[in-house]
């Protein structure tokens, strides 16, 4: 039977650890619901332009933009992969850097010429220790991500599709589906395939029976709305993996502390034991030289 | 009453009620009061002023779109702000940089012009906002 001391010993630092699980759990609860907020902020933004698509299609404008169309052959190709700066998240960081891994060797086979970036501390030294080339890290992505950080990265691809010299963006990400489910996502952001903006835009019967007047025309209106509309998609993309990494760490903390709280019972009884079986070995000995001195 | 509701990618700045809303357009300003027909327009960089009784409020958009139907004035601009907040050093520091910088090819020549544009916008709103 071990030693009841170095069973304490163990209980406490196991009382420890759980004291600091806690902690980080009830943290990732409190900046879940932020980056929750801030989600759910973002929503009428992606509404608005969808409702603003339709009613341009209504107008009889056939939708058609250089971002929409696939092109001919594709010959350079960029990945993004969305992980988060911190461990301690479960299955988070580890998901996307197997998913992220199998797309860029699938692109790899596929295409020529194609350029990895990634954001996150974690999934940038995931891929370093497989010896993969980063062509551009970025660490500055916390549980908030900005517009105007976005933005800038944004206008980069952008810039990059119009002058040639990516053909293809595809991004894996962590989608949120809700508390319960997140799922990693692989998405080609450009071409941007449709306006729609995405399955979740329910074709709405017309709101306004209107002619609406365009200024200066529906072209030129469109012009605008691609690109803004597809800054507004990796947005929503940042924001995603920003709600869904503090989920895994709320349920990857919650889990830790209930694994905690069951080590300190059982240790608790096994060192209940050993003490309460060294006082018995103790009296069987006293009595025992009692008996001897009769 | 004109519902006037702005709305940027981060969140709904704006969600209130107004006489009148006067907007930059992509080539001036536009003014809609009640009743204003359908319209859909581009936005430039400038003041967006709202008018409700003698209250007059200022805030700064960064371009986007406006849409006007039924008395529902909807903004969807990238930055939305009170002409207060803005800052005039670091506009001045972008016309700066933008007017110094060469550009060569129509995208990088119309990029510039819309740096310079935002950013004269800027510093004329943050200037007018200390003079008042």
């Amino acid at each position: 039977m071990a030693h009841p001391r170095e069973l304490d010993k163990r209980r406490k630092s196991i009382r420890n650890i759980r004291k600091i699980t806690r902690t980080m759990e009830l943290i990732a609860t409190a900046r879940f619901k932020k980056a929750m907020d801030r989600a759910a902020a973002a929503t009428p933004y992606t509404q608005r332009i969808t409702q603003l698509v339709t009613d341009l299609t209504q107008a009889g404008l056939t939708v058609s933009h250089p971002l929409l169309e696939q092109r001919e052959t594709t010959e350079r190709a960029a990945l993004l992969l969305l992980t988060a700066n911190r461990g301690l998240c479960g299955g988070f960081n580890g998901n996307l850097i197997r998913t992220g891994l199998r797309q860029w060797e699938k692109l790899n086979e596929t295409v020529p010429a194609c350029r990895l970036e990634i954001a996150g501390k974690r999934g940038i030294s995931g891929f370093k220790f497989r010896g993969q080339q980063i062509a551009q890290e970025f660490t500055h992505f916390e549980d908030k991500p900005s517009f105007a950080e976005v933005d800038v990265i944004a206008n980069r691809y952008l810039d990059e599709y119009v002058a040639g010299k990516i053909d293809r963006l595809d991004i894996v990400y962590m989608k949120f589906h809700g508390v319960a489910r997140q799922q990693v996502a692989v998405e080609t952001l450009l071409p941007l395939g449709s306006l729609a903006g995405g399955s979740t835009a329910v074709p709405e019967s017309p709101t306004h029976e209107s002619q609406y007047e365009f200024l200066p025309s529906p072209e030129s209106i469109l012009e605008e709305v691609v690109p803004t509309s597809f800054k507004a998609k990796l947005f929503k993309c940042f924001l995603d993996s920003a709600v869904s990494e503090q989920v895994a760490r709320m349920v990857a903390m919650k889990a830790a502390t209930e694994n905690a709280s069951e080590l300190i019972k059982s240790l608790s009884m096994q060192y209940n034991r050993a003490r309460q079986g060294r006082i018995t070995s103790e009296l069987m000995d006293l009595i025992g030289g009692v008996e001897a001195l009769k | 009453m004109l519902q006037c509701i702005v709305v940027t990618p981060e969140a709904t700045v704006l969600d209130t009620e107004a006489e009148f809303v006067a907007l930059p357009l992509y080539d001036g300003e536009i003014g809609i009061g009640l009743g204003h027909s359908p319209l859909i327009g581009r936005l430039g960089y400038g003041e967006l002023r709202l008018r409700s009784g003698e209250e007059t409020s200022s805030y700064y958009a960064d371009g986007g779109f406006v849409q006007v139907a039924d008395n529902v004035v909807s903004v969807l601009t990238e930055r939305c702000l009170p002409i207060t907040e803005l800052d005039a050093e670091v506009a001045a520091e972008q016309l700066r940089s933008a007017l110094s910088r060469s550009a060569s090819g129509e995208d990088q020549v119309a990029r510039r012009q819309r740096s310079q544009d935002q950013a004269r916008a800027q510093v004329r709103l943050a200037t007018r906002a200390v003079q008042r």
